[in-house]
């Protein structure tokens, strides 16, 4: 994948994630509107590709008014990362090449390092090694999407398989960037799991946020390894 | 002007270098009880999830989701008020329960319920309970 095809995939994509967060705030009272009505207005320049340059900036700024206007992040890590590529994407339109390719770069090394840390943290804990942290996860935290997926805190046998399945596909995550293909069969699972995550526990800007981010990989595999 | 500075280093930071640290161990998790003192009603749970979604909703949920997200900016809300008093994060919680509040309902308060496992055993724990505010609020939207 080229440079410039990268940075065009990776705008259709932040554009369709700041797109669809910014119509469901939209919908919602007692949010800063004319921030919001923008924020939409800019994501379909941005998908349309008509002036980058412009837009990327304009929707920078908006995102560091919105953080001080909720006081931090309104969705947690999905936030952070749309702002992470946000903040890429718009250096990598701007800067002079190098500068560019390192930009694009970063964000790629950061989403390797969203996969790999999330599993080494994991693994540490002794919770996570016999399931109970993801059983608490479905017995008792806020994200579950309804109580009836609270039973599945109770299938130890389920809740420990998947804690494993998970922590050691982000562990071993890094490895794929050896390969092209193992690349890419790499971030076809790691989508179906944020898509799972989603289906779980209702983080579907998480989804399409982290797809934003899955073109620059690619891009940097591609100019370092190769096939 | 330096404080804008400063606070704009400190919300954008934890983007531009994050930790990635999801879930490291599963915390405290937080509900919102309120009620409406003035009949002096029993607390009642913030906006329940439902008891069952169907695969349909799950799929339409991919694209369209608002409230849920509100919800877990709800979430953030009460961890971040549990950790410090604000006007913020109390003129959050309250924008919304004023919006569901019913319209007999003169007054309301709210509570937030932390359930944590301690010791094998799911425990509850009332972390902070708000002074009592106007049901209807006719002044800015950030005012609590």
């Amino acid at each position: 994948m080229t440079f410039e095809t990268a940075l065009r995939l990776t705008e259709i994509l932040l554009g369709w994630a700041i797109l669809q967060a910014s119509l469901e705030h939209l919908s919602l009272p007692h949010m800063p509107r004319m921030l919001f009505a923008l924020r939409a207005t800019l994501a379909v320049i941005l998908i349309l590709g008509l002036n980058s340059a412009f837009t990327l900036p304009l929707l920078l700024l908006i995102s560091i008014l919105l953080l001080h206007h909720f006081q931090g992040p309104y969705n947690g890590g999905a936030d952070k990362m749309g702002f992470l590529i946000l903040t890429c994407l718009t250096l990598a339109r701007l800067a002079p090449p190098a500068w560019a390719e390192l930009a694009l770069a970063y964000l790629a090394a950061q989403l390797i390092l969203s996969y790999f840390i999330s599993g080494q943290i994991k693994i540490m804990n002794p919770e996570w090694r016999t399931g109970r942290a993801l059983s608490d996860v479905f017995a008792y935290s806020a994200y579950p999407v309804s109580e009836s997926l609270r039973a599945l805190s109770h299938k130890p046998g389920l809740t420990f398989t998947a804690s494993w399945v998970v922590m050691l596909f982000e562990l071993i995550f890094p490895l794929a960037f050896f390969h092209a293909t193992a690349l890419y069969l790499a971030l076809i699972i790691a989508a179906f799991f944020h898509l799972s995550n989603a289906c779980f526990f209702g983080l579907n800007r998480f989804f399409w946020t982290w797809l934003a981010a899955y073109p620059a990989l690619i891009w940097l595999q591609a100019r370092l390894i190769g096939a | 002007m330096l404080q804008i500075l400063t606070d704009t280093l400190r919300l954008t930071l934890p983007a531009l270098i994050p930790s990635w640290r999801f879930f490291k161990a599963v915390q405290p998790s937080p509900r919102i009880e309120w009620r409406s003192p003035d009949p002096d009603e029993h607390w009642q749970a913030f906006r329940p999830r439902p008891t069952h979604l169907s695969p349909i909703v799950i799929l339409r949920r991919m694209v369209w989701n608002p409230r849920w997200n509100e919800a877990l900016f709800m979430v953030s809300c009460s961890e971040r008020l549990t950790a410090e008093v604000t006007d913020h994060s109390t003129a959050e919680i309250l924008k919304r329960l004023r919006q569901d509040a019913p319209p007999k309902a003169t007054t309301l308060q709210f509570r937030l319920k932390f359930i944590d496992r301690i010791d094998g055993t799911l425990l509850e724990q009332i972390t902070f309970t708000s002074g009592i505010y106007p049901a209807r609020h006719k002044g800015r939207d950030d005012d609590i």
